[in-house]
């Protein structure tokens, strides 16, 4: 178990700067996860933590010291590729082992530890086949066994779970929790996926093409998110964001949209001048229906529903607007009916022109 | 149930032509060599006799030819794969500034025909075996030279023939093994780097079985190549005792006068079977698909 | 040293010996024929103790030369039809023939094999039977099956018979190569065209054929390299005649260097067929847009 420190860390290839001085920390014992959009260099990263790939500026410490040149076998660090690459022509077993087996580890001694893991991964009656004769849960399970029987101080994912249908993926999320519990390794966990972020990681970093957007907790993330990236990353589904501007009407300060209706803004210590253009965010399930005659905010035409049967979401489109509004239930609304919107005011985010948060 | 298409039709037909076609010109020689009275010609023996497989290696140095082809084609082999192995694995997972370049010449190289090559070829062997003869002599008693030279030498020696027949094959090997390696991930070797693999320990633990049939793609289509070689035996090697068999046979050829047709069909035969079961073994490395250990 | 240092010098180090091997033997020997093509040096002679710098003799006396010209096209021609032509139509053929459930498959694979798998001695001093002989030649009575007039086919139509010769040896890399190349076509492309509503020859010329040209690049680099550089095959068989109708160049060089013993001569020729080659690859790789 370990603990580590990414300083001001940048990845240039040839030209390109692909990782843009990123820095974060991971506790001992934690489940970091790296999240954003695909091909913005989460891999890179967690390849340089891996030692595959050199770091060009920057540090990388693992408990404090600094290992930029030590060489990926010697970190203590385990990795389970995207692709698993589990040796084709090795059993499970021996795939498992086959750290053991290097280090001259009685035989003896490999089988008990190999059948140890086995049987935490539920593996046990897989171990002579080999992996061409395996599912793809099952493979990823036995690519986990080859990374924890090395008691790594630290395991890195790379996207295991992209290509598992979606119930595996539920699945494995509960699997990859459940072993995080009873070990608690330190894990960096690479993904595009922000669900498998926010049900799995003790802390995300969410990462914007090279740069770190936001790190903090996942509910802070949901809470506070400090950009418009982030709070459209995160969440699903997605939150919603009204262009329009401040105003301060003498006694208290509110949000004009685009469209033209208005909320007031109490109870914010608001430093924005009048008549700044902003973003107002909020999530679809901090918008509520209400009937005609109560107060409302707006009011919107239904453009699309879906009836998910525990919950409803509701397309509607005011002028140039379209939210996204999420309804506990069953509603049956139409394409074309006419609805009253209300939003509370605890789930305003502002984020102003260069789209942070203030 | 089998549907008896036009398209099916078709595909027999010209299969069954081609079969004809390619296997015609066997059947001469396949009977010949057991004929007792074989012509130039194709006839249905009388009798038949194993007399001119008995003569191979009784008489006429047939054995010896056998012995000296198998040892030098050998060799060959081993030198191609491994040196073929190493170079097509780096070609493969290096990305320097010569690996274009590097290419390039190889299908350059491959592209070049060994009879334009084969005059300069000669000289410079003959300059190399003169400083072998050198270092022979300077460390080997003066009665056993010859012996040693027959085995360093590089022309009209063991060691210059299987370097020669080496660098006519390594073309086509490095891109057999390099794009095998192409389609081969990465992932496998970092694995085994994280796993606590060193170099060596990748290698045969990894690398070799994971490119087996690569290897055993390259190593069989270079056993195959040098074996047929012609013109390099021809050009490097004199004396009695290292001709191999295709000059044993083309010279046998020569004598005018006295062609034993049975004599040669046999020596014939004897020298297309080593070539024939390395093609035999070529496919099955050839049609091995690679799944497994990659999810998708 | 990062792992990505070490790695490279790994890279590097690889390499050294297949660099070695391919320098002093392939190399070096391509570089000397270039100089030799610039001398006069000789097997036998005055000049072959005191060889000397003649300039452009060589490459002129070329020009003129009616056997280098004659050489050049019969090689053009046996190219063309063995290789380009019939090896190849044969090889497609067969291994989209054996794609097919095929009831036998190993035995048409073996045959099909069989004459490329044979060395190249072998092979010529089996057509010799097939060829030579005349009335009692194999191919006489067969064609004598269908009325055909018997003859000396090595002496009367020599090119042709060599060209069928080749094409008969080289059925088989053109098949593997092609069968290789076939394969790497996935069958959901295929089935992704049927549901479009594609017919069997819109499939093999769409999709199949394009998607086959990287394959196709390197068997035509290869086999046409290769056949330039054939050699044992047709020397067993006619030894270049009758009268230089089947000296294809590789022959003629042969004949210049160690009969005429002309070495320099030689080496002008054999330079001009490696350039020939080169450009051959060059011209290849472009059209067929080949990235390594």
């Amino acid at each position: 178990m370990a603990s580590i420190s990414i300083e001001n860390v940048r990845k240039n290839f040839g030209a390109v700067e692909v990782i843009k001085g990123v820095s974060f920390e991971v506790a001992d014992g934690q489940f970091a996860v790296l999240v954003g959009p695909s091909g913005c260099g989460k891999s890179t990263l967690l390849r340089m933590i891996a030692g595959l790939e050199s770091v060009t500026e920057g540090d990388i410490k693992l408990d404090g010291k600094r290992i930029n040149d030590v060489p990926p076998d010697q970190r203590g660090i385990a990795m389970v590729f995207q692709s698993y690459a589990l040796y084709p022509h090795m059993t499970v077993a021996e795939n498992i082992g086959f750290s053991l087996e290097l280090k001259r580890v009685p035989k003896a001694r490999i089988r008990a530890q190999v059948g140890q893991v086995a049987e935490l991964l539920q593996l046990s009656e897989l171990l002579d086949r080999r992996p061409s004769a395996l599912s793809g849960g099952q493979r990823q399970r036995v690519a986990i066994g080859r990374a924890i029987i090395k008691q790594p101080r630290v395991i890195l994912f790379d996207e295991p779970l992209s290509n598992l249908d979606a119930s595996l993926r539920v699945q494995m999320r509960a699997e990859l929790q459940r072993l995080h519990q009873e070990l608690r390794p330190t894990i960096v966990y690479v993904t595009h996926d922000q669900i498998e972020a926010m049900t799995m990681a003790d802390t995300i970093v969410v990462l914007n093409c090279g740069n770190v957007a936001q790190w903090a907790h996942p509910i802070e993330l949901y809470r506070r998110p400090g950009s418009t990236f982030v709070a459209t990353f995160i969440g699903s589904p997605r939150m919603n964001l009204i262009r329009g501007m401040i105003a301060r009407q003498e006694v208290m300060p509110s949000f004009t949209a685009a469209e033209g209706w208005t909320v007031p803004l109490a109870g914010r210590n608001l430093t924005a001048a009048d008549g700044q253009p902003v973003w107002l965010g909020i999530r679809p399930e901090d918008i509520r229906l209400v009937d005609a005659g109560s107060a409302a905010d707006l009011s919107c035409k239904v453009a699309i529903v879906e009836r998910l049967g525990a919950e409803t979401y509701l397309s509607v489109v005011n002028g140039a607007e379209t939210l996204l509004v999420r309804v506990q239930g069953d509603v049956a609304l139409r394409p074309g009916d006419t609805v009253q919107l209300a939003l509370d005011p605890a789930g305003f985010h502002l984020f102003d022109q260069t789209e942070t948060r203030f | 149930m089998r549907q008896f298409t036009r398209a099916q039709a078709a595909a027999y037909g010209f299969l069954t032509v081609t079969l004809l076609f390619c296997l015609l010109p066997f059947l001469w020689v396949a009977l010949a060599s057991v004929d007792p009275n074989a012509t130039m010609f194709l006839s249905l023996p009388k009798a038949i006799t194993a007399d001119h497989f008995v003569k191979i290696f009784t008489a006429n140095n047939g054995g010896r030819w056998f012995f000296n082809s198998l040892v030098t084609v050998g060799a060959t082999t081993a030198v191609v794969v491994i040196v073929g192995g190493m170079g097509g694995y780096a070609l493969s997972r290096t990305n320097a500034w010569w690996k274009r370049p590097f290419l390039y010449a190889i299908i350059l190289v491959r592209v070049l025909p060994p009879t334009a090559l084969i005059v300069p070829l000669y000289k410079v062997m003959l300059s190399a075996n003169g400083l072998m003869g050198a270092l022979v002599r300077s460390v080997v008693p003066p009665d056993s030279t010859r012996a040693a030279m027959r085995i360093f030498g590089f022309v009209d020696g063991y060691l210059g023939l299987i370097l020669v027949l080496s660098a006519m094959q390594l073309p086509l090997a490095l891109w057999i093994i390099k794009t095998y390696f192409d389609l081969t991930p990465k992932d496998y070797e970092e694995a085994a780097l994280m796993d606590g693999a060193n170099g060596w320990q990748r290698l045969h633990r990894i690398l070799v079985p994971l490119a087996l049939p690569g290897l055993g793609a390259a190593g069989l289509l270079t056993f195959i190549g040098a074996w047929g070689d012609f013109l390099m035996p021809l050009t490097f090697t004199s004396s009695a005792e290292l001709q191999l068999l295709p000059i044993g046979l083309f010279r046998a050829f020569q004598r005018a006068n006295t062609i034993d047709y049975g004599y040669l069909s046999a020596l014939a035969l004897l020298y297309m079977l080593p070539a024939v079961a390395a093609f035999g073994l070529a496919r099955r490395f050839l049609v091995r698909t690679f799944t497994g250990g990659i999810k998708g | 040293m990062t792992y990505e240092t070490r790695m490279a010098w790994q890279n590097r180090l690889l390499l050294v010996p297949a660099l070695v091997l391919l320098g002093c033997f392939i190399l070096i020997p391509a570089v000397t024929a270039i100089y030799l093509s610039f001398t006069n040096d000789a097997l036998s002679g005055y000049a072959a103790s005191h060889p000397q710098l003649v300039g452009l003799k060589n490459y002129l006396r070329l020009f003129s030369d009616q056997g280098f010209w004659n050489s050049l096209i019969v090689t053009l021609a046996f190219v063309f039809g063995s290789s380009i032509v019939g090896q190849f139509v044969f090889g497609l053929a067969a291994a989209l023939a054996l794609r097919r459930p095929i009831a036998l498959r190993p035995l048409f694979n073996a045959a099909i094999l069989l004459p490329n798998a044979v060395p190249e001695v072998v092979a010529g001093f089996i057509w010799i039977s097939m060829l030579a002989g005349g009335r009692y030649s194999t191919l006489s009575r067969i064609v004598g099956l269908i009325g055909v007039a018997p003859q000396n086919w090595l002496e009367s139509a020599p090119l042709l018979m060599i060209i069928v010769v080749n094409t008969w040896r080289g059925i088989a890399f053109a098949m593997i190569l092609m069968t290789s190349g076939l394969s790497a076509v996935p069958a959901e492309v295929y089935e992704a065209a049927r549901m479009d509503g594609a017919t069997a020859r819109q499939i093999f010329w769409h999709i199949t054929l394009p998607l086959l040209r990287p394959t196709i690049f390197l068997y035509m680099l290869v086999s046409t390299a290769g056949t330039i550089a054939i050699f044992g095959l047709i020397y067993t068989l006619t030894r270049g005649g009758p009268g230089g109708a089947t000296e294809i160049i590789g022959i003629y060089i042969y004949n210049q260097s160690f009969v005429a013993y002309q070495l320099g001569y030689g080496s002008a020729v054999a330079v001009i067929m490696l350039a020939v080659s080169v450009a051959l690859g060059a011209v290849y790789v472009r059209v067929l847009k080949v990235r390594v």
